[in-house]
């Protein structure tokens, strides 16, 4: 009898010992290529990158800014901010924070070596008041600036220093991009770039915690079909994303959960505006046709993009004609409509420039970063071909490709685009505008498409108070870029994430994964 | 007509028309070849012309019109809406133009070391037997896979999808000579020290004569054996280095190509753009190899 009870609580105890201790495993198809917070601005590393480090401010679950390492901030005159830190804030190897380690961040993530040096165009000074006080000044008055860097994450600076990663690394590898050192509610304990990366609760984090989670492992899974076994199976507890070709089917399974929502972000097609030559195909050498809107035009009204969403896309996207989707503030409601499909009229702009039958060019294209990326490229090769454009399709995974786009290794090239601050003005900072290091202008612009008048109406926007001559300009850079072509927006991608159904957690519309808001039950 | 005739009364070809399977393996293995010779006769589409490819038809269920179009596709389409019957007929061009050439530069360059190595001696042997053996302890695929990463490194961005089915013979022949070596050596080492041999070496012919012209067609009929072996297992390679994407770029899919194209699918219910690539993958291995094993019996003079 004793012993049957005695039994009876061991099982308790084991039963009640798991439900206390979570690993939690999750899946996606991209790795995060660097652990370095400043290194590069994508999706996969700022998402990731949010559990580890933290910045002054932070979004909620409905994208909105609160506080984090700042608890308060206000403004000084028109051109600046000032930022209260919190205090008691300790890194995960224990040094405290404090305003030097913000100041750091700044020099460090403003560098000409960082990808986010965009997101500090508009401060012109930054300056410590106390050991808990920052002033970030601006060159105009900037009413959205703590709005515009949630995702600029603060390291400490004795830790940077002591270990000779002082400046970021984008392509080679420094200490910064292999080891991780924030204040966030995770800690990274083990990172084995494209295998597993092993992240464990920071004991010291300031704030207070609603996950159970002692130990989470990331995995990247490349083969959808592997990661939906694997979700499955059990072997993770939730995948991101799920292939839409597989959303209908996993929802009528038992065990997992399917999670949907629109995505912020655009899949567009960029062109080599700059460049004098075509660098691949059978036409390498000759002049660019791309540098003539026309050209550009002419691939627009040849691209299908609802043939792409009904098959490729399963109906779950939604085609675009701006840069950024309908739910972001300052979007174009007059510029809604896509070039109508017309391979009569696209050949017909071809001839006008010159190009009747056709050239041979470079497609470039990553395999695993957006949904179904390089099934939409071959898709997007055949629709070319169809008004004598020979696309060669060269799609690699993103750890290789945007290496190749900052070496302009391109003739036309596939790219998704979220705007970290779900404001129009984002896509034309990093897009549109040319490319200026000294201004950190335009970072993301590879094909360097470059308009005078966009460059003109950007500072406006960003120092405008007033939403309606705020949203002209908007609207008005906009039609700039529909009428130049510069880009050829497709869609916008939708969310799909897959979880296991003991799992509770929180899809933020940036596609961003909150671990803390994360509960395994 | 006397040698007709005299062909049909051989062992050779009693022991041919006596065995069900070589026949049908035979017959499997003309079939497929002579289908993938003739594709673009045969296809209905051409599916490696990306203008005539309509999206549309992408996910057509086999024997079913599409929803949109009315097409009707035999064995469905795959997700760019290619013909999955006419991309399984130019893939499988690839993957016998890729099999065949490899095996052929791997039997070319086995057997000139091997009967190198057999007739040399010495020192000679030693190397190029020491490093078949070292060869011999990694996985074909491996190495296959080795000298694939090594070729994309040094060619030309450019030239990459050019040079990706040369750059895959070479990988897939060069991970299998060792086989053709070994056996030539062996058979060589037997031959050398035979009268004809000798007296060939009397005469005074020299070493390289020798080795062709009398050592050669000697030792040739292990050869013929392991060569239609091989031929089984580099289609497979081929396959399996496509599947793991290093292989045939994705506009020129090989059945390997097809097959991981097909996997991505699986669970969302269009099992025929795996299944049917699969289908034709097994049957010419499968063919290929029983014809070899019939081979190898029929040449053994021991089995008849």
């Amino acid at each position: 009898m004793l012993s049957r009870t005695a039994l009876a609580m061991l099982t308790a105890a084991m039963l009640s010992g798991t439900a206390a201790a979570e690993t939690f495993r999750w899946s996606s198809d991209t790795d995060p290529q660097t652990m370095d917070p400043h290194a590069v601005n994508s999706a996969p590393v700022l998402g990731f990158l949010n559990n580890v480090y933290e910045g002054l401010v932070r979004r909620d679950k409905g994208m909105a800014v609160e506080g984090a390492l700042a608890e308060r901030w206000e403004p000084i005159g028109k051109d600046g901010w000032r930022f209260h830190l919190r205090k008691g804030v300790t890194f995960h190897d224990g040094s405290k924070f404090n305003a030097e380690d913000v100041l750091f961040s700044y020099q460090r993530a403003s560098s000409e070596a960082a990808d986010t040096a965009s997101w500090f165009a508009p401060v012109s000074e930054v300056k410590i008041v106390d050991d808990h006080t920052i002033d970030f000044l601006t060159t105009a008055p900037n009413p959205i600036f703590p709005d515009s860097i949630a995702n600029f994450m603060i390291l400490d600076k004795g830790w940077a220093e002591d270990n000779n990663a002082a400046l970021p690394s984008k392509e080679e590898e420094n200490f910064a991009t292999l080891n991780a050192n924030g204040t966030g509610a995770f800690k990274l304990v083990e990172r084995q770039p494209g295998l597993k990366t092993v992240l464990e609760p920071h004991g010291g984090w300031w704030g207070t915690v609603e996950h159970n989670i002692t130990r989470a492992e990331f995995t990247p899974i490349q083969n959808p079909a592997t990661a939906v076994a694997a979700l499955l199976s059990g072997d993770v507890d939730m995948i991101n994303p799920v292939p839409v070709q597989d959303a209908a089917k996993l929802k009528q399974r038992d065990a997992v959960t399917v999670i949907e929502g629109i995505e912020a972000r655009v899949i567009m097609l960029g062109f080599a505006h700059a460049a004098e030559t075509l660098k691949y195909g059978a036409d390498a050498g000759k002049p660019n046709p791309f540098r003539d809107a026309r050209v550009r035009k002419a691939v627009a009204h040849s691209v299908n993009v609802d043939a792409i969403l009904q098959t490729i896309m399963r109906g779950s996207a939604t085609a675009e004609s701006q840069l950024i989707s309908p739910a972001m503030r300052g979007y174009s409601k007059d510029l809604s409509s896509r070039p109508a499909v017309d391979v009569g009229k696209a050949r017909a702009l071809l001839a006008e420039a010159g190009y009747a039958d056709g050239f041979s060019f470079g497609l470039k294209c990553p395999n695993d970063r957006y949904l179904n990326d390089e099934s939409v490229c071959q898709a997007v090769v055949s629709m070319l071909a169809k008004i004598g454009l020979k696309a060669e399709l060269d799609a690699m995974p993103v750890r290789n490709y945007w290496p190749e786009l900052r070496a302009d290794n391109f003739d036309m090239y596939l790219l998704g685009w979220s705007p970290g601050t779900f404001d129009a003005e984002h896509p034309i900072r990093f897009l549109a505008h040319t490319p200026n290091k000294e201004k950190k202008l335009g970072s993301w612009n590879f094909g360097d498409f470059s308009n005078s008048r966009v460059d003109e109406l950007l500072p406006q926007i960003q120092s405008e108070i007033d939403d309606s001559k705020r949203q002209a300009m908007l609207d008005e850079s906009a039609k700039i870029l529909q009428d130049e072509m510069a880009y050829v927006p497709l869609y916008v991608q939708p969310l799909i994430w897959g979880t296991r159904d003991n799992v509770d957690l929180t899809q933020r519309p940036d596609n961003f994964f909150i671990l803390r808001w994360t509960t395994v039950k | 007509m006397e040698a007709l005739s005299r062909a049909w009364r051989s062992d050779f070809s009693w022991s041919f028309r006596h065995s069900p399977v070589a026949i049908i393996s035979l017959g499997v293995v003309l079939l497929l070849v002579l289908s993938a010779l003739l594709a673009p006769w045969v296809a209905p589409h051409n599916p490696f012309d990306p203008a005539s490819l309509n999206l549309m038809n992408g996910f057509t269920r086999p024997m079913e019109p599409n929803a949109f179009t009315q097409e009707i596709f035999w064995l469905g389409t795959d997700d760019q809406g290619r013909d999955v019957f006419s991309t399984i007929l130019y893939g499988m061009r690839i993957s016998l133009f890729v099999g065949f050439t490899a095996v052929l530069f791997a039997l070319i360059l086995g057997v000139t070391l091997g009967l190198i190595a057999g007739y040399a001696g010495g020192w000679t042997e030693t190397t190029i037997m020491r490093v078949a053996d070292v060869q011999l302890t990694f996985p074909a695929i491996l190495v296959a896979m080795l000298i694939f990463g090594i070729a994309k490194g040094i060619t030309p961005v450019d030239m990459r999808d050019e040079m990706a089915i040369w750059v895959l013979i070479i990988a897939i022949g060069l991970s299998d000579w060792v086989q053709f070596a070994r056996v030539v050596r062996g058979a060589t080492l037997v031959e050398k020290n035979k009268e004809y041999v000798q007296a060939a070496r009397l005469i005074g012919r020299k070493p390289g004569a020798i080795m062709l012209r009398h050592i050669l067609p000697n030792v040739m009929s292990p050869v013929l054996v392991i060569a239609t072996i091989s031929l089984a297992l580099a289609i497979i390679a081929e396959a399996t280095l496509s599947f793991l994407g290093v292989g045939a770029p994705p506009t020129q899919p090989s059945l390997g190509t097809l097959i991981r194209i097909g996997q991505g699918y699986l669970f969302s219910g269009e099992w025929w753009i795996i299944l049917f690539p699969a289908i034709t993958l097994l049957a010419l291995a499968l063919s290929v190899n029983l014809l070899g094993d019939w081979l190898r019996d029929a040449l053994n003079p021991k089995l008849r």
